[in-house]
C-alpha cells in the first residue's frame, strides 16, 4: 500500500512538473511580462465590427519605455481601445519597461525569441543597435513620400537617424526635444548672475563663468555638479563639453568619435579648471538622476540634465522656478542634442503580426487625430511639421513653448555612430579620469582608443 | 540506494522477491527525485554546459557563430579591464570572508548563551539586513556614501575629521571599500544564525569537563567548541567566498564599476560584456574562468578545514 502510494506521489510530481515545463511556451511570456512591466494591460478585441479591417488578425505585443505618459496603463489603453474599435481582429498587449533594466529585458528576449513585435524607443537602440544586428523589420513601407516631406520639414536629422547604412529604416518616428540645461531662477537672480544669460536663453562660455563666479559670490557652496556616474543622462555632459570651445561629438559621417579633437579637450580641461577654483564641482559617483535631485532639492543652481519631459516630472517638486536655458558655447549659438522617440517592430518571421504592428503604429504616428494627441502624450515635440504647435490651448502651451524655442539649436543627431554602447562607457571613464588626476590629453586618447576598438569591432 | 545487498538482512540470501522489492524501492527513489533533477539538469547542468561549448565561439548577437577555440581566453588576459576586475574581485574575497567569518563567530560567541529573547532580538539586528532587498539597501547606503547630502559627509565634517565633502562611491581610493563594507553587513545575517545554533549545540558536558580540569576560556573555546563548529565553519567560508566572488548587484546599483572600473569585479564585468555588448561568447569564457578560481577555492577550504572537522 505504502509503496503504490509512493508511486502515485512521485508519478503526481513527476506529472506536476512535466506540466510545468508543457506550459512554458505560454507561461514564460507573462513571467517576462511580470519582471519587465510595473502594469499590464490586455485589452481584447471589442465586438463592434463596424470599421472592421477584416484583413488585419493578429496577437501583437508591445514594450515601451517611460516616454511620457506612454508609461501610463490607463492611458496606453485607451489608445489601444480606440485603434480596435477600427481593426477588432487585433490583440494588442502593452509592457512597460524602464531604463535601468529595459535594455537587459530586451537583451534577453531577443536571446530567447520572445521579443515583442512593437518597441517604443530612439534610433541608438531601434537603428543602430538591434536593427545594425538584423533583428528589426524595414519599415520603408511606411515612410512615404508624403511623411518624408512632412518630417524632413520639420529636420533632415530625423529621416537620417531612422535610417540605418543598409537604407532600411528601423524607426518610424513619433516625436523629438532638444535637451537642455536649466538654472535656478531665484538663486541667479539673487546671485544677479541672470544678467549673463541672454534673451533668449542662450549664453557664451565666457558668461558661464562669470555667473559661476557670481554664484559662488554670492555664497552658493555648490555651483553645479557635473556627473559623471554612469547609466544614462550622458547627453548633457556631451552637451556641456561640445559647446563650450564649439567642439564635435563625432564626425560628419558618424564614423568616428572625436571627444580628442582640440575644441573638446578645451572643453575638459576648461571643466577641471571651473572644478578646480571651486567653481563648479564633480562627482564621480553620481548618475544624472542624482544631480537632477539636486537641483530640484535646491542644493545646487543648475542642471545639466534638462528638458521638458524633467520639467514635468520635477514641476510639482520644486519650490523655485527652473529655467530652461541652452547650453553656454563661446560663439552663443549652441548645438544641442536631440531626442527622437518612435516605433520599431521586431522580426519575429510573422508577417501578419508584422502588418498588424506596422498599422498600430501609422495609428499612433499618423492618425489625424490620434497622431497629435500622441505627441502631446509624449511630452515633447512632433517630428511631423504639419502638427504645428500640438500644445495650443492646452494648458502645457506656455511652458511647451519655453522649450520649443530651442528646437532651432537643434544640432547632429550622432547617436546613431557605431558602437555606441563601449563609447557610453568610455565617456564616463574619461570624466571619472580628468576629475581625479589623469591630464585630459591621456584621458582623451584613452577615450578615443577605446572608441576605435568598439567602431572596429561593430563592422 | 540502488545497492540491493545493502537492504537485506545479515545472512539472508538474495531471492528472486528480495530483488524485486529492490528494483521497486529503486524506481521509487528515483521517481522521487526526478523532479528535482529535472530542474536540475535544465537549469545547472545544461546552461553549465552551453556556458562552456559557447565560450570557444565567437558567440555575439548579430555576427556570425564561428568557433574560435581558446581566443576568448586568450584575449581575456589581456584585457587590462578584467585584469582590474579580477584583482578587485580578489580584494573583495580577501577582506570579506575573513571579515564577515570572524565577526559572526565572534558575536555568535557572545549572544548564543543569552536569554532567548535577546538572543532573538541580536539575530533579527544582524539577519535584517539580509532579508531587505538589495535595492532598498544600496539606496539607503547610496544616501548615506553621497557627497553632497549624504550622513557621513556630515558627520565626518561635523566632528571635524574632515573639512570637504568626499564623494565615497566616487573615489577610486574609497569604492571598493565602501562596497566591502555593504557587503559586509549584508553578508553576517547568515553566519551569525548558524554560529548561534552550531555553538548551542556544542556538548556542555565537554565544555564542563574542560573547566572542572582547569581550562581557561580561550582553550574551551580553541580545543572543545572550535572542532565542534567546524562543519558550520566550512560552510560558513564556502558561502561566503562564492556570494563575495558573486557581488554584482551592489556594484551595478552603486557605482556601476566606476570611477575608472575601479569596483568593476568579474560578475559585473561578465554582465557588460553580455549584456551591454552583446559579447555572450567573452562573458561565457570570463564565467569559466570564475567558477574554476571558486571551485579551487572551495576545494582548498575543504582541505584545510576538513582535517579539522573529523579530529
Amino acid at each position: 500500500m505504502k509503496k503504490t502510494l509512493s508511486l502515485l506521489l512521485a508519478t503526481g510530481m513527476v506529472a506536476g512538473t512535466l506540466a510545468g515545463c508543457g506550459t512554458t511556451a505560454t507561461s514564460s511570456s507573462a513571467a517576462e511580462s511580470t519582471a519587465t512591466s510595473t502594469a499590464e494591460s490586455t485589452a481584447s478585441a471589442t465586438a463592434d465590427s463596424a470599421t472592421a479591417d477584416a484583413g488585419l488578425a493578429a496577437d501583437i505585443t508591445m514594450w515601451t519605455y517611460p516616454i511620457g505618459k506612454f508609461k501610463d496603463a490607463e492611458t496606453v489603453d485607451g489608445i489601444v481601445k480606440s485603434f480596435q474599435e477600427k481593426n477588432p481582429g487585433v490583440n494588442i498587449k502593452v509592457e512597460y519597461l524602464d531604463y535601468t533594466n529595459g535594455d537587459d529585458q530586451v537583451t534577453s528576449a531577443i536571446e530567447a525569441n520572445t521579443t515583442p513585435d512593437i518597441i517604443m524607443e530612439g534610433p541608438e537602440r531601434l537603428v543602430s543597435n538591434w536593427g545594425a544586428k538584423g533583428k528589426m523589420v524595414d519599415l520603408s513601407d511606411l515612410w512615404t513620400a508624403e511623411a518624408k516631406a512632412d518630417i524632413n520639414a520639420t529636420s533632415a536629422s530625423i529621416e537620417a537617424a531612422c535610417k540605418a547604412a543598409d537604407g532600411a529604416y528601423y524607426e518610424y518616428p513619433l516625436c523629438m526635444t532638444t535637451h537642455c540645461m536649466a538654472i535656478n531662477k531665484e538663486m541667479f537672480e539673487a546671485a544677479d548672475a541672470l544678467q549673463y544669460i541672454n534673451e533668449d536663453g542662450t549664453w557664451t562660455t565666457e558668461n558661464f563663468g562669470k555667473a559661476l563666479q557670481a554664484l559662488k559670490d554670492s555664497g552658493i557652496d555648490t555651483t553645479g555638479v557635473v556627473y559623471c556616474g554612469g547609466q544614462g543622462g550622458d547627453q548633457g555632459t556631451r552637451a556641456l563639453v561640445n559647446n563650450l570651445y564649439s567642439g564635435k561629438f563625432t564626425d560628419d559621417a558618424h564614423t568616428a568619435y572625436t571627444a580628442d579633437s582640440d575644441a573638446n579637450k578645451k572643453g575638459l580641461q576648461q571643466l577641471v579648471d571651473w572644478c578646480g577654483a571651486g567653481l563648479l564641482s564633480f562627482d564621480t559617483a553620481a548618475v544624472a538622476s542624482d544631480e537632477l535631485q539636486l537641483f530640484a532639492n535646491g542644493t545646487i543652481a543648475m542642471t545639466f540634465c534638462w528638458n521638458a519631459s524633467n520639467q514635468a516630472t520635477y514641476a510639482e517638486s520644486v519650490t523655485f522656478t527652473p529655467m530652461p536655458v541652452a547650453f553656454p558655447s563661446d560663439d552663443g549659438k549652441p548645438e544641442l542634442c536631440g531626442g527622437i522617440w518612435g516605433f520599431g517592430v521586431f522580426n519575429n518571421g510573422d508577417d501578419a503580426k508584422a502588418a498588424a504592428a506596422k498599422a498600430f503604429i501609422q495609428y499612433i504616428c499618423d492618425d489625424a487625430t490620434q497622431g497629435p494627441a500622441s505627441v502631446q502624450l509624449t511630452g515633447f515635440f512632433p517630428v511631423r511639421a504639419s502638427y504645428g504647435d500640438v500644445y495650443a490651448g492646452t494648458e502645457d502651451e506656455a511652458r511647451m513653448a519655453a522649450f520649443s524655442a530651442y528646437m532651432q539649436y537643434l544640432g547632429d543627431y550622432y547617436n546613431v555612430t557605431p558602437g555606441w554602447a563601449e563609447q557610453r562607457t568610455a565617456w564616463w571613464n574619461m570624466l571619472q579620469q580628468i576629475f581625479t588626476g589623469t591630464s585630459v590629453e591621456d584621458a582623451s586618447a584613452t577615450y578615443a582608443a577605446a572608441c576605435a576598438t568598439a567602431i572596429e569591432a561593430a563592422k | 540506494m540502488g545497492n540491493g545487498k545493502s537492504t537485506l538482512m545479515a545472512g539472508q540470501k538474495p531471492t528472486v522477491f528480495n530483488n524485486a522489492i529492490v528494483r521497486q524501492q529503486t524506481i521509487s527513489a528515483y521517481l522521487f527525485l526526478l523532479p528535482a533533477m529535472v530542474f536540475f539538469v535544465g537549469f545547472v547542468v545544461i546552461p553549465m554546459v552551453m556556458c562552456l561549448a559557447t565560450s570557444f565561439f565567437n558567440y555575439s548577437m548579430g555576427k556570425p557563430f564561428e568557433f574560435i577555440g581558446l581566443n576568448n581566453y586568450l584575449e581575456m588576459f589581456k584585457d587590462q579591464v578584467f585584469l582590474k576586475s579580477l584583482r578587485n574581485t580578489f580584494v573583495l574575497v580577501a577582506v570579506a570572508v575573513p571579515t564577515v567569518t570572524a565577526f559572526s563567530l565572534w558575536v555568535s560567541c557572545a549572544i548564543y548563551q543569552m536569554h532567548a529573547i535577546k538572543r532573538s532580538f541580536f539575530r533579527c539586528v544582524f539577519y535584517l539586513p539580509v532579508v531587505t532587498g538589495t535595492v532598498a539597501v544600496a539606496v539607503v547606503w547610496k544616501w548615506m556614501f553621497n557627497k553632497y547630502t549624504g550622513l557621513l559627509n556630515y558627520i565626518l565634517n561635523a566632528t571635524g575629521i574632515l573639512n570637504e565633502n568626499v564623494s565615497w562611491l566616487g573615489d577610486a581610493k574609497t569604492a571598493l571599500w565602501c562596497i566591502i563594507l555593504i557587503l559586509f553587513t549584508t553578508s553576517i545575517g547568515q553566519p551569525i544564525v548558524l554560529y548561534v545554533a552550531a555553538l548551542g549545540n556544542v556538548d556542555p558536558s565537554l565544555i564542563d569537563a574542560g573547566q572542572v580540569d582547569g581550562a581557561t576560556p580561550f582553550q574551551v573555546f580553541w580545543h572543545i567548541k572550535w572542532p565542534q563548529i567546524m562543519p558550520t565553519t566550512l560552510y560558513i567560508l564556502v558561502i561566503t567566498t562564492i556570494n563575495s566572488f558573486q557581488c554584482y548587484a551592489l556594484i551595478q546599483l552603486l557605482t556601476s564599476g566606476g570611477p575608472d572600473n575601479s569596483t568593476s569585479t568579474i560578475m559585473y564585468y561578465i554582465y557588460y560584456e553580455a549584456f551591454k555588448l552583446y559579447r555572450y561568447g567573452y562573458g561565457n569564457a570570463m564565467g569559466v574562468i570564475l567558477a574554476i578560481i571558486i571551485a579551487l577555492l572551495s576545494a582548498l577550504q575543504f582541505k584545510v578545514t576538513g582535517s579539522g572537522a573529523t579530529d
